[in-house]
Parts: C-alpha cells; sequence; structure tokens
C-alpha cells in the first residue's frame, strides 16, 4: 500500500470516527437528564474563555514537547489531538505533567497546575479534536453499588493495582500506581482513558456505571480502617514476615536475655 | 524419666530431725547425681526485710494486680465493646487491638512476675549434675541381644521352613492391602489437562455471562473472558479464563503470528489463554504501551506482538491462543478449543 | 458410725502418699526435677517454638469450632457488608464469618497466623544456633533429624493453613502447588489428580487439607515434638563452653524451682507478644483479598516467609525447560522440587557428613563458640546468604515498586547475587572468625583496656591494661577433656597473633602467653571485670559472657562471699 493510501485511509478512518463521536454525542445530549444538559450549556458559555485561557498555558508549560497545536515532537512528547480533556485532567491533576524527567514512567507528584488551569488546559485539548471526556456529576456510586464495584475491581484492576489498591511492578521499571491518593475525578479519567501502560476501559466495556461501583468500591476500601489493628501497608507476607522477625523475634531476644541474664 | 539414678551407696539418715530441709534437698539432688554447687539466700529470712527487699515484693505484686486488672478488662472488652462491623473507622475497629492489648498485658504481667520472682527472691543456685554418657554397659548389652535372638529360637521359624514360606506369603499381601484403599485417591487425569471450556462455536462471555461485541472493547483495551457454557465462569472451569485483547491498529500492524496460528485472530482482536504457562497464575498484566503480559507470580513476561511469545522470567513457552471469530448475530465465539495444553506444563504434555 | 473428720491442710499430703502407694513416683519425679538446665539465653530459642506450638494449638482449636472446609458455592451474607450477596466458597464465607461475625474470632485467626509464623521463625533461629555451635554433633544426630523433620512437617503444616480460607492469595498459592505437583517427571499429572481429586481446584482439596491441618500433621509434630524433648531428657542439654564446663557435667539451674519460674514465665511472655501482635499488626486480611476465582490474582502475590525463599528460587531460575523424545521436564521442577529435596538433604545429613570430613566421632557436650569454628561458621552465613537472597527475591516485586527499581533488574540482580553472594559471606566471616579468635588472644595476653593512659618517665603514653584475675587458670584442667580430643587444635594453627602481641603461635595453635587461649568466653569490658577484679554486675551485665562466673571450679574451696554478692 503506497504512503498516500495508507493516509488516505486513516483519513477515512478519523472521519468515520468524528461521525460516531458526534452521533453519541447527539445520542447523550438526548438521553441525559436535564440537569446535565443545563450544566453543558453554562459550561459552554464559559468554554471559549476557558479554550483561550488554555491555549496560553499550553503555550507557556506543554509547547516545548507537544508541539505546535498539539501536534506532539518526535522523540520529546506525543501528539494530543484527540486525547481529550480526561486524559489532560489525568496527567496534569495528578502532577505527571509537566514531566519533570524523562524516566520509564511519569511519576505522580504535586500538582503544578491549579484546578482552574487544569480545566483550562483541558478546554484547550478538548477543543482541538475532542476526545473523552469526565462527565459531570457525581463519579462516586453509592453504598448498593460497592460489591459490583468490588467484583469488577478484582477482576479488572487487582493484577496490576493490588488487592489492595496499593499498586504493582510491571516490567522495566514501569509500574501500576497506588490509588492511596486518586481522586474519584481521576481514577474515573484514568479507567476512561487507559494513561501510560494502563489499558484504556470503554464504556461498552465497563459502563460508566460500572465505573462508578468500582469507584465506590475503592474509595470506600480507602476510607476503611483496618479492624485488626494496623495494615502494615496492606502489602501482605512480605511485612508480615518482616514484623515477625524485628518485632516478635527482636521483642523475645531481648525477654531471653533478661531471663538468662544475672540479677 | 530414664535418668540413671546413682545408688544409694550412702550414709546420710533422712530421718535425722537435726537436717534441715535444704539438708534433703541436696541429699536428693546427689543422689540424683546433681551437686547444687553454689546455693545463697538473696535475703535472709531471720533478718527485717530489707528496703529492697520489699521494694521487689512491690514490683512483683504490681504485675500480678496488673495481669488481673487486664485479665477482667479483657473479660468487660469482649463482652460489652460494640464489635459489630461498620464500614469507616468506628468505635468496632477498636474491638480488636484492645482485645489483643488487655490479653498481652494480663500474660506479660504473668510472665514478668514469675521472672522477676525468681530472679530477685528466689535462692541463687549454681547445680552441677554428673552425664554418664555413652553406650550401655557391655553386660546389658549381650543380655538383651540374648533375649532378642532367643525370640527367633522360640519360634523355631529356623527349622520349619514351611511356616517361614507360609508367612513370607500370606503376610505380604496383608502390606498391600493396608496401602490399597489410597488407591481410591487415584484418578485418571485422562485429557483434563490438554482441554478447557471453549469449543467450535462456544461464546466468549463476560463475568457475568453476557457475550461480547467487538465494538465493546475500544483499542488498547482487555478483557477476561470465559466459556459461554453452564459454569463456566466459575472455578470448575480455572483452566478457561482467557485475555480477549484489542489492539491498536498501529499494534496490531507489527504483530508476528506464531506458526500455523494465521488465522485464530479476529480483526485487532487477540485471545490468549490467561494461565501462565509457568505455574499457573493468571498471567494479566497487560501493559499496552509497550504490549507485554506479565504474570506477577514470578515476572515472566509475553510479548503480545509475538504470539505472547516469553521474552523474560522463567516461562518458557508462548501463551496458548484461541481462535475465535464472529457469530451469525455479531458475538465472538471460539471456533475450537486451545490446540495445545494450557497452563503449567508436565511430563506427558505432547 | 463416726465419719474422720477432714483436715484440709492435710490433703496435698494425703494425696501425695495415696499416689505414691500406687506409682512409686517419688524417686522418678525427683530426679527429673533436679534435671539441671544452662541458662544461656541461646538455650531458650527452642523455647519459643514450643510455647508458639502450644498458642497454636489453643488458638487452633478455638477456629475449628467455626471454620468449615467445604468448597460448596453459597451466598455471603454476613457482616462485611462489601461483599454481601457473592457467590463464594462456604470455607471463604466461614473465614469470613470467624473475622466479623465470631465476638474475638478476628483476634484467635490473627494470633493463630502470627504463631505460625513465630513457630517457624523461631525454628530457624532455633536451628541456626545448635548449627553454629556444633550442637548437633554425636551424640545428638538424631535430634538434628528430628528437628529437620519438624521444620519441613511445619512449612507444609503453614502452606495447608495458608490455603484453607479459600481467599484469592490461597487460591493463587494452592494453583502454584498443583503446578509444582504437575511438574514431577512421570507421575506429576497422576499425583496432582489423585490429592487434588480431579483438575485443578475441584471441590476436596480444601477438606482434605483441612483434615491434614487440623488432624494428620499436628498429630505428627505433637509425637516428634515429644520425641525431641524426650531425647533431650535423655541425653541431657549441650553447654556452652565456660568455667566448669566439662564434657561430664552439666552446669546451670535445677528444673524446679528455678528454670520452672523462667520457663514459665518465659511462655506466658511468648503468649503476650503473640497476644500484642495479633490486636495491633492485622495479618492476612483476607476480607480485601476476596474470594478465590481462577481469573483473578493480584499484583504483589507471596507466599509467607517459609515458603518465600521457594517463590524466590523459582522467579529466579532461567527458562529452561527439558522437552525430548515427546516428554516434558517443566522448569519450575527444579527450583521447587529438586532445589529443597538438597537442600533438606544436606541439612539432615550435615551432622554425618561433618563427622566423616573432619573425622571426628568423639561425643560432645560442649559446645563450640562459632568462632573457634571458622569454616562452619562461614559455610552457615554462606547458606543463610543463599537463603536470604532467595527470600528477598521472592518479593523482588514488592522491592521494585517500593523502592522504585526495575523489575528486571531485580530478578537479574537475584540471580547474579545468588552466585557471587555466598562464597563473599563465607570469606567475610571466616576472616571475622579469626579477627574475634585474635581479639581474645590479645585480652588474654595484655588484659583488658582500661582507658586509662600513663606517661611513662620517658614521655611514652601508654594505654593502662588491667589483667585477667589469675583464677581464671582453674579452667585449664577441667578442659583437658575437650581438647583431648585433639579436633580443636588444628582450627587454630592458621591464626598468627601480629607484631603487637607479645607471643607467638605454637604448632598447636595455642599462644605462648600468660593466659591459654582455650576457646571460652574472655572478659571485653571494665565492667565485666571491675578495676579490683570485682564485677558491678545487673540487668543485661553479666559478669561473664557465658553467665558462670559465679562458680567455683568445681574442685576448689567455696568462693569468697564478698565476690558473689549481688544487688
Amino acid at each position: 500500500m503506497s504512503i498516500s493510501g495508507k493516509l488516505r485511509q486513516r483519513c477515512r478512518r478519523f472521519t468515520v470516527l468524528v461521525i460516531a463521536l458526534v452521533a453519541l454525542g447527539g445520542l447523550y445530549t438526548a438521553l441525559a437528564p436535564s440537569s446535565a444538559a443545563e450544566d453543558s450549556a453554562a459550561d459552554a458559555a464559559k468554554s471559549s474563555t476557558a479554550v483561550a485561557e488554555g491555549k496560553q498555558l499550553f503555550e507557556q508549560g506543554c509547547i516545548s514537547c507537544h508541539g505546535f497545536g498539539l501536534q506532539g515532537i518526535a522523540d520529546r512528547g506525543p501528539s494530543l489531538v484527540g486525547v481529550g480533556a480526561s486524559s489532560v485532567e489525568f496527567q496534569v491533576s495528578t502532577g505527571r505533567m509537566p514531566l519533570a524527567r524523562q524516566e520509564a514512567q511519569a511519576q505522580r507528584k504535586p500538582p503544578k497546575y491549579s484546578d482552574a488551569q487544569v480545566a483550562a488546559l483541558a478546554a484547550y485539548v478538548q477543543s482541538l479534536g475532542g476526545g473523552p471526556q469526565i462527565p459531570p456529576g457525581n463519579l462516586r456510586g453509592g453504598k448498593d453499588d460497592i460489591v459490583l464495584g468490588g467484583e469488577l475491581f478484582r477482576l479488572n484492576c487487582a493484577s496490576c493495582h493490588g488487592l489492595t489498591a496499593i499498586g504493582g511492578a510491571l516490567s522495566s521499571g514501569k509500574f501500576a500506581p497506588s490509588l492511596k491518593d486518586a481522586t474519584d475525578r481521576q481514577i474515573f479519567a484514568a479507567m476512561q482513558t487507559g494513561p501510560q501502560s494502563m489499558p484504556a476501559f470503554g464504556d461498552n466495556q465497563i459502563s460508566q456505571q460500572q465505573k462508578k461501583a468500582i469507584i465506590a468500591y475503592v474509595q470506600s476500601m480507602k476510607a476503611d480502617k483496618d479492624p485488626g489493628g494496623f495494615g502494615i501497608g496492606r502489602t501482605g507476607p512480605i511485612p508480615e514476615g518482616l514484623v515477625v522477625f524485628l518485632v516478635g523475634i527482636g521483642a523475645l531476644l531481648v525477654a531471653t536475655l533478661w531471663i538468662a541474664g544475672k540479677s | 524419666m530414664s535418668e540413671e539414678a546413682v545408688p544409694p551407696q550412702s550414709q546420710l539418715d533422712v530421718h535425722d530431725p537435726s537436717l534441715t530441709t535444704f539438708d534433703l534437698v541436696a541429699e536428693g539432688a546427689r543422689r540424683d547425681g546433681v551437686e547444687i554447687a553454689h546455693y545463697r539466700l538473696r535475703f535472709d529470712p531471720e533478718q527485717p526485710k530489707t528496703r529492697a527487699e520489699k521494694r521487689i515484693e512491690r514490683t512483683i505484686a504490681l504485675c500480678f494486680l496488673i495481669t488481673g486488672a487486664a485479665a477482667l478488662a479483657f473479660v468487660g472488652i469482649f463482652g460489652f465493646w460494640d464489635w459489630s462491623y461498620k464500614s469507616g473507622a468506628g468505635a468496632d475497629k477498636w474491638f480488636t487491638p484492645l482485645l489483643g492489648s488487655a490479653m498481652g498485658v494480663a500474660l506479660l504481667g504473668i510472665g514478668m512476675g514469675l521472672v522477676i520472682w525468681n530472679k530477685k527472691l528466689m535462692p541463687e543456685e549454681v547445680a552441677v549434675q554428673e552425664r554418664h554418657d555413652g553406650a550401655s554397659s557391655d553386660e546389658d548389652r549381650t543380655l538383651t541381644a540374648a533375649s532378642l535372638m532367643n525370640v527367633v529360637n522360640d519360634t523355631g521359624i529356623r527349622r520349619r521352613p514351611l511356616l517361614k514360606g507360609a508367612v513370607a506369603f500370606g503376610l505380604a499381601p496383608v502390606g498391600l492391602m493396608a496401602v490399597a484403599p489410597l488407591g481410591a485417591m487415584i484418578e485418571d487425569p485422562k485429557d483434563d489437562l490438554l482441554t478447557t471450556g471453549f469449543r467450535k462455536g462456544v461464546r466468549l462471555v463476560r463475568m457475568d455471562g453476557s457475550p461480547l461485541r467487538p465494538d465493546d472493547i475500544s483499542a488498547g483495551g482487555v478483557e477476561t473472558v470465559f466459556p459461554g457454557i453452564p459454569g463456566g465462569t466459575t472455578n470448575k472451569h480455572a483452566d478457561s479464563p482467557t485475555l480477549l485483547l484489542h489492539l491498536r491498529e498501529t499494534d496490531a500492524e507489527k504483530v508476528i503470528v506464531r506458526k500455523d496460528q494465521e488465522g485464530f485472530h479476529h480483526g485487532n482482536f487477540y485471545a490468549y489463554s490467561k494461565i501462565c504457562t509457568h505455574a499457573g497464575c493468571p498471567a494479566s498484566l497487560y501493559e499496552q504501551q509497550t504490549q507485554r503480559l506479565l504474570c506477577p507470580c514470578h515476572q515472566s513476561q509475553f510479548d503480545v506482538l509475538r504470539g505472547c511469545k516469553p521474552i523474560f522470567g522463567p516461562a518458557t513457552r508462548a501463551l496458548p491462543q484461541l481462535p475465535i471469530t464472529l457469530d451469525d448475530e455479531g458475538f465472538f465465539i471460539a471456533t475450537s478449543d486451545y490446540h495445545e495444553a494450557i497452563g503449567p506444563a508436565f511430563w506427558e504434555r505432547p | 458410725m463416726k465419719l474422720p473428720k477432714i483436715k484440709p491442710a492435710e490433703l496435698p499430703a494425703k494425696g501425695a502418699v495415696w499416689a505414691d502407694d500406687r506409682l512409686a513416683a517419688a524417686g522418678p519425679l525427683r530426679r527429673l526435677m533436679n534435671k539441671v538446665f544452662p541458662d544461656h539465653w541461646s538455650f531458650l530459642l527452642g523455647e519459643i517454638a514450643l510455647y508458639s506450638f502450644v498458642v497454636l494449638l489453643l488458638t487452633g482449636t478455638f477456629l475449628t469450632l467455626f471454620f468449615d472446609p467445604s468448597m460448596t458455592e453459597v451466598t455471603y451474607n454476613g457482616s462485611y457488608t462489601p461483599l454481601h450477596g457473592i457467590k463464594v466458597s462456604q470455607a471463604y464465607a466461614s473465614s469470613l464469618n470467624l473475622s466479623f461475625d465470631v465476638r474475638g474470632g478476628l483476634i484467635m485467626r490473627q494470633i493463630h497466623h502470627w504463631a505460625a509464623l513465630l513457630f517457624m521463625a523461631s525454628i530457624l533461629v532455633h536451628m541456626f544456633r545448635v548449627f553454629f555451635t556444633g550442637a548437633f554433633r554425636r551424640p545428638r544426630e538424631l535430634n538434628w533429624l528430628i528437628g529437620i523433620s519438624l521444620l519441613i512437617l511445619g512449612m507444609v503444616e503453614g502452606f495447608a493453613g495458608y490455603s484453607l480460607p479459600d481467599d484469592a492469595l490461597s487460591g493463587t498459592g494452592l494453583r502454584i502447588a498443583s503446578a509444582i505437583m504437575l511438574s514431577i517427571p512421570l507421575i506429576g499429572s497422576w499425583v496432582t489428580f489423585a490429592i487434588f481429586g480431579g483438575e485443578f481446584p475441584g471441590d476436596v482439596i480444601l477438606p482434605r487439607l483441612y483434615i491434614a491441618h487440623v488432624l494428620i500433621i499436628p498429630g505428627l509434630l505433637v509425637a516428634l515434638i515429644s520425641a525431641h524433648m524426650a531425647l533431650l531428657v535423655k541425653q541431657k542439654h549441650t553447654q556452652l563452653p565456660g568455667r566448669g564446663h566439662t564434657e561430664k557435667n552439666v552446669v546451670g539451674h535445677r528444673m524446679v524451682p528455678g528454670f520452672a519460674a523462667k520457663a514459665g514465665g518465659f511462655f506466658m511472655i511468648v503468649f503476650a507478644v503473640l497476644a500484642l501482635l495479633g490486636g495491633w499488626f492485622q495479618i492476612n486480611p483476607i476480607w480485601l483479598f476476596g474470594p478465590y476465582e481462577a481469573g483473578v490474582v493480584s499484583a504483589g502475590s507471596q507466599p509467607d516467609f517459609y515458603i518465600g525463599w521457594l517463590d524466590g528460587s523459582t522467579r529466579l531460575w532461567p527458562a529452561w525447560e527439558i522437552h525430548a523424545f515427546g516428554y516434558t521436564v517443566p522448569a519450575v521442577f527444579w527450583p521447587t522440587v529438586v532445589l529443597p529435596g538438597v537442600v533438606f538433604t544436606i541439612a539432615a545429613l550435615w551432622p554425618f557428613l561433618e563427622a566423616r570430613f573432619r573425622k571426628d566421632h568423639a561425643h560432645h557436650n560442649v559446645l563450640q563458640r562459632p568462632r573457634d569454628v571458622p569454616w562452619r561458621t562461614a559455610l552457615g552465613v554462606m547458606a543463610i546468604t543463599f537463603l536470604m537472597v532467595l527470600i528477598i527475591s521472592g518479593g523482588n516485586d514488592v522491592i521494585a515498586e517500593k523502592f522504585d527499581i526495575s523489575l528486571n533488574a531485580m530478578t537479574w540482580a537475584g540471580r547474579i547475587g545468588l552466585i557471587l553472594l555466598p562464597p563473599l559471606a563465607y570469606f567475610i566471616t571466616h576472616r571475622m572468625c579469626l579477627g574475634l579468635q585474635q581479639h581474645d588472644r590479645q585480652i588474654l595476653a595484655h588484659g583488658v583496656e582500661t582507658g586509662m593512659i600513663r606517661r611513662l618517665p620517658h614521655g611514652e603514653f601508654i594505654e593502662v591494661h588491667q589483667p585477667l584475675p589469675s583464677g581464671r587458670s582453674h579452667m585449664t584442667d577441667q578442659l583437658e577433656s575437650r581438647n583431648g580430643h585433639g579436633d580443636h587444635a588444628g582450627e587454630n594453627a592458621d591464626v598468627h597473633v601480629d607484631g603487637h602481641v607479645d607471643g607467638h603461635a605454637d604448632g598447636h595453635g595455642h599462644v605462648d602467653v600468660e593466659e591459654e587461649y582455650q576457646q571460652i568466653p574472655v572478659p571485653k569490658k571494665m565492667n565485666k571485670l571491675g578495676v579490683g577484679g570485682q564485677s558491678p554486675p545487673g540487668f543485661f551485665r553479666t559478669i561473664e559472657d557465658d553467665g558462670h562466673a559465679a562458680l567455683p571450679p568445681a574442685t576448689s574451696e567455696p568462693r569468697d562471699p564478698a565476690r558473689s554478692t549481688t544487688e
């Protein structure tokens, strides 16, 4: 296949995608509850100023890697066309972007931008090429969703993030982060967009309702104090082994010295 | 116990009224081969108690009283604390730590009280016990050996070859009879290790039993699927969990399929066994950027773009690929079972 | 008829007479009460294991009142709401009930699990004590073998217990266990099917493990522990080298009352530590792990530490699978079946191997200080290093994640470390042992450093050394029998005392100085000796390391009372 043929094919695919997205969006506005529709109308009014502000922020802080007009720069940063507001919010609000240095994987750190700035950046990226957005409203399911969320979490998330959501190692220096500090919006955005090594979980695979259930499970598990004393990181047998030697054997060695020592 | 007593060749009249209790103790010990080499009272019972002695008494008493209080606290907490589970950080979360503290303090009180009593109030002592190790005496050996040998003579088995044979052939099967019931445990593996719940036409379903269409998994996504048969999602089919991967277009272009597995995928959808070929854990840590699958148990890594061949760690074989296609309604189905044994290897594995 | 009046104060005496009339127990009982126990702290390590085992029996009995190992699927409806209504096995449901619906069940579960870990940890520590001091030598080879059996049985027992709750971690462990069984050449699949009653997981494995966990293995453990202690009583304790300690005696406390009070107190302290661990440190929170499902796995899946070294070896083993003539020997087979087989065989045969290679077939009741047998100590540390690399590798994913190291780098570090570190540990330990010996020789030659500096008339500064009390030479004759075996002297022949010690090593390894090197502890600090030759003893400050300074040499007259005054 010639290069132009490939390009044509991609364009075609892109067109199909855009049409599909527009159709989906239409469907969403038609079906969404009216309050959400009002919200989005209000958002639209704000958005033009937000986009302008976001563009300014982007050109100050992000353009050196992600390039003019989100096009990306080879070997420095990927194109951001079509990644969507959700992805921007995840990367920037968790402090992963801007990147401190090139390494196996971006680390969570204190965010460099305020919530309003993050929203502006997200609006700007969204305005050029669209992409997934975090739906408005409460993202955390109710009490009744926790059980379902737990089942989905164990099957889909625990393999990398661990059954206790403390994170885990991946190959060659990459890792699945701990969800300790993750907010509802960040967890939602991560599932929706699949940042870095993480696979994306589209709404057809795990519905928005199910995502909210997973968030409900994770947040309630984090908030639930351990009933058996110190959780020692909920890390399983490794800290348990350390405790039995350092605390158990350690304390008893002191006891043996005391008992056998001369008085 | 089987200690050798020193023969009482002695001397001391144990009924002599002039002997003190300690004299009797020392004599008893001596007859057992133990010399009390050093014995000193820490405090003279004849003298008025010193301040130090009273202080030690108070310390020990305190230990035991703390034990009593803590034991009562344990009973109280056990009986009356509100311990039923509630999500969050309520009083129920303190039930176990409080019980542990009360029990620990109570036991520690007894332990420390006893040890301090021993170390501070009971007499200082160094005892030396003689040992007599080594073999039994030559006489004992000879006599016992004779007794044992005589058992053979008494039976007369040496000159009764018929009985010898009868015992051997008659009783040996009893041993077999004793072991035979364990045979009830034997199960023929047949081809159970070679087959899973998938066959031609079986749908790939989610955990809740619902079938999947291609647009249910976005590009770069992964879903654990099970055979759509009764009990297919339960542990009855622990060999069947399968990863259905939807590769991005850019990744799908790079795929090198394994030999003889050309038609196994459907478009950019690839189905690989989730059961690691090394030790059987679900190898399901999917890195969608590097297109690797990692097994969390022993860190084997598989390259999704090269037919899930192992590229790091102890695994030796690629994850088997499940041949898939779509049925008339557009749902994923298997076109057959796996073509090779899934999961860990074994001797007869073809 | 007039009934005799009962006098309560006379009842114990009358009861004793009644019993002795029938049992004639006075003599044997007194002999038992008079058994002498050495009082060095290291002799209490095995007791930790014994007491942990008692705690295991007590808490385990409580757990059996509520646990049901059935693998039947039920709907969980207990108090732990996040798992409400999901389908789980009866075993998992009853484990959850134990944690949330049985009053005090959680602390019993936690104490039980901590006691299991402490049981295994203390067996290891005790075993190292026995190894490093040479306590396994003739006549105690049998007890060493029983000890190795207890260690192996403890591993199996612990693994069975870890598997019973049927949570996601224990199911993952069982799945790996089935893979290990499958890997056995020729019979692997038949063994696996026999044990699991079919293909993994089947529905009989938990009930079978349960009966093994609560009846068969504990029965064996009780029998072996009883034999272990019966042999200990029959053969009497070993003792560390020290003042008045000979091959023909045991120095210490009689069992009653001294040792019994200490041992009883120590049991309570061990139990207390377990209760505090069980109350304050959460262990194995199965409710967070969820039920075992074949498709579920967690990052950072590990077994308990005593199995962890085998998990580590499995992670490090390269992808070497033998596939020939249509048959397969899987990679798993070598690190999980062959390696422990080799390790435990060497460990079990060690007393016999050592006797053979050292040509030492003599009876030994006096132990050796680790520094005096540098090659054995170094071999032991080498083995510990080997196991430590494996255990660390068993958690290499958690370490990689917590310390931000590449997982692949951790695996390679483990592979290389497993080959390089043990010999390095051997070399370092050997040098350290020799150094410690030399330090002892210096003190014997010069006395203890006092920290007092004096200026000599010609201007030189010297540190004043306190010479050792001359009474120490009493030890010489009592140690004759030990040195008479002639197997120790060779150990020291390669030690050279350097320039600033006024002595030289002769052919027998003895330093020709005032005090002879006798492989027994020497005082190191002023507070163990005192300026006037009198010790100020107290907590943790023993008069001498061996704890027997109060012992008058058995042949000499009673000590000056002033010297044994304690406060």
